[in-house]
């Protein structure tokens, strides 16, 4: 619905505008709707002006096809695949994160889904040199472990901190202020924040439930509403800007006791590839180990349900000295 | 891109009008002024001048910081010590200011003691290390123990009287007394959920004036909420706005927030499992998760979430003097005892 204003199309003068409102014509919606005949006698203007501006109504605000030939050219030369620089996880999204699509990781509590994306921050910005925006609605971004990691890939110092500044950070935590904030880098925030160093190629957020989640459920039915904004620009952007969008979720139980992404049926439709991130429980006596398993459970390029198995401190370069701590502790246990 | 109205922080009906006059994105409303724009849609001038800032400022968005800004700020802010070396150690100097922590562990394992310690430990001064910071204490439970934080800020202050050794040391231990410990925390009871989120409904303008407090600690959030059995989809959603105020809380005022929860029974097959209580989705909220259990007499303090750290086990004890490290030396069981004697 965009309402009709003078000048929009030629023909559509002041007088015009008047007649039409007279008879409860307000925006393009109701023009296109309503039966052109009777309204030409209603408003007494010709027939032939009112079907002109119909049509070029109608071209202004129609999608155009495009041949696939031409998406195929744009789609080469546009589409990067980012690696998340862990082999396992790069195996399931067949290779990487592709710009222009959503990919989703979700995972209970401790599953390792903030790990996985400061890893693929800490990759694209110091490995690929590319800009990552980091959307953190849950306050769990801490910059020292982005340091750590960091000091595992390399040893300069100039190149950790050019590959930290490339990370822009953004802290918010309710849904009004995550839509200011995408709408705010779809309405140019992408172009500046690529000043200086590469171009943005990756948004994160971080997680997308937290504050889409406490809307939902009960009687009201904006927070519905709401996620389709969100979902609807995430895709706008990654698409129009050629970023890859990687989003994290929560997990619920289903009755049955097993574990599915959060946020309901209608998110599932948004993320084109989903991972499913879960801790891998060895023995009973050892409670905690960096192990955890990732199961493609949505994607539209790999088999679904391919499992596989990574450990967290694959990122942190010391497996060495944890490792021999943890044997410590069990010992003790 | 265009921006639907419906996406920005309106009231409902205002949309609702909006909406049913044909305005549908903030391009819509350029060139309108307030006048013209209640007119047409049938609100009020006041809505009316609201939705045009609302519309003109939305898509700002939030300031950035790189992570390198980010890094300088977390060097810059101290951490809470626990008086458990141990722990300490595993959480890298303590607990993080600007950030949320949930304690969770079965009754009687010392979740209370840890939160007054918390609560004696963050005005420690700052010569010694310390934050020197206020703090408030939301106690839904009782279980606010006075004759404990005294017993803890007394041996506080003959530790850092030990200590103190400059002169700078020795003029702050002047203000560094029991009574002094005590006017700096703020107590506030709680008696069920409707109570709780008020008071953190108001929180911020707390903070506003009191600058100087680092530290919030809820004790419990579990027992409010145990009320609220009969709509668990309702406990679900109060939780979770309640899971992002406080850490927007925590960040906003850069303070630490602790909370307390209960563990429950699991099942899964034919085995029970402890798990923390309130449910995997709150689960998410805090930023850092630490399970104090028992093994056999030891006490175990482990970190079960935690963003920038590995998830280990510290060893502790509970004495008459507070939150201590576990004494390898000393048969497990005569500390417990101890925990008793006065």
């Amino acid at each position: 619905m965009v309402i009709l204003r003078e000048g929009m199309c030629p023909g559509l003068d002041e007088d015009l505008l008047r007649s039409l409102r007279a008879a409860d014509i307000r925006t393009v919606e109701d023009l296109v709707s309503s039966d052109s005949e009777e309204l030409a006698q209603k408003c007494s203007v010709s027939y032939k002006a009112l079907f002109a501006i119909r049509r070029v109504l109608l071209a202004q605000h129609t999608a155009f096809p495009v041949s696939g030939a031409d998406l195929y050219e744009e789609l080469l030369s546009s589409t990067a695949i980012l690696s998340t620089g862990n082999p396992s996880l790069d195996k399931l999204l067949d290779s990487g994160l592709f710009t222009g699509e959503i990919t989703e990781l979700s995972g209970g509590p401790g599953s390792g889904k903030s790990q996985v994306c400061f890893g693929a921050a800490v990759h694209i910005s110091h490995h690929l040199k590319q800009s990552v925006i980091y959307i953190d609605t849950t306050g769990g971004l801490t910059a020292s472990r982005l340091l750590q990691m960091l000091r595992s890939e390399t040893t300069n110092t100039d190149e950790q901190m050019e590959a930290l500044q490339r990370i822009r950070i953004v802290r918010l935590f309710d849904v009004y202020a995550l839509l200011d904030c995408l709408y705010g880098l779809c309405g140019g925030g992408l172009q500046q924040a690529s000043v200086g160093g590469g171009s943005v190629k990756a948004v994160i957020v971080d997680s997308v439930s937290a504050v889409i989640a406490p809307l939902l459920g009960g009687k009201q039915s904006e927070g519905m509403s709401l996620m389709t904004q969100v979902a609807g620009v995430l895709k706008t952007m990654a698409k129009d800007f050629s970023v890859a969008a990687l989003v994290t979720n929560h997990v619920t139980r289903s009755g049955s006791g097993d574990v599915q992404p959060g946020l309901g049926v209608s998110w599932s439709h948004v993320p084109r590839t989903r991972i499913l991130l879960e801790r891998v429980e060895t023995a009973p006596s050892v409670s905690r180990s960096s192990l955890r398993s990732a199961t493609l459970i949505k994607s539209s390029r790999q088999p679904c349900c391919i499992k596989e198995e990574f450990d967290l401190r694959w990122w942190s370069g010391a497996a060495g000295g944890a490792s021999g701590k943890r044997k410590l502790d069990q010992a003790g246990s | 891109m265009r921006r639907p109205l419906s996406s920005l922080n309106l009231g409902t009906n205002v949309k609702v009008k909006l909406g049913r006059a044909g305005f549908q994105f903030t391009s819509d409303l350029q060139h309108l002024n307030p006048e013209q724009l209640s007119q047409e849609a049938g609100v009020s001038q006041q809505e009316a001048l609201q939705v045009l800032q609302a519309a003109d400022t939305g898509g700002g968005g939030g300031t950035f910081l790189s992570a390198l800004e980010l890094l300088q700020k977390e060097e810059g802010s101290r951490s809470i010590v626990t008086f458990c070396s141990q722990l300490d150690h595993a959480l890298g100097g303590g607990l993080p200011v600007g950030k949320t922590t949930e304690i969770c562990g079965v009754p009687g394992i010392g979740k209370t003691q840890l939160c007054l310690q918390l609560a004696v430990d963050v005005q420690l001064p700052q010569c010694f290390g310390g934050v020197e910071g206020q703090v408030i204490f939301l106690d839904t439970e009782g279980s606010f123990l006075l004759q404990r934080v005294v017993d803890m800020s007394a041996a506080a202050v003959r530790h850092c009287s030990m200590l103190a050794e400059d002169e700078e040391q020795q003029v702050a231990m002047t203000t560094f007394t029991v009574e002094n410990i005590l006017s700096n925390i703020f107590l506030v009871h709680c008696r069920d959920y409707v109570e709780l989120l008020a008071e953190l409904h108001l929180l911020p303008a707390f903070l506003q004036e009191r600058t100087k407090i680092r530290l919030l600690i809820i004790d419990s959030v579990t027992l409010p909420f145990l009320q609220l059995f009969d709509d668990l989809s309702q406990r679900t959603r109060l939780l979770q706005g309640l899971g992002q105020k406080l850490i927007a809380i925590a960040t906003n005022h850069n303070i630490a927030v602790v909370i307390t929860n209960h563990m429950t029974t699991r099942l899964r097959g034919a085995h029970s499992h402890l798990v923390p209580a309130l449910g995997d989705i709150w689960g998410h909220a805090p930023t850092t998760r630490l399970l104090l259990e028992w093994e056999g007499s030891q006490r175990l303090a482990s970190i079960l979430k935690s963003p920038g750290h590995m998830e280990t086990t510290a060893q502790y004890q509970i004495t008459c003097e507070g939150f201590r490290d576990a004494a390898q030396s000393e048969q497990p069981q005569s500390k417990r005892s101890r925990t008793f004697t006065d």
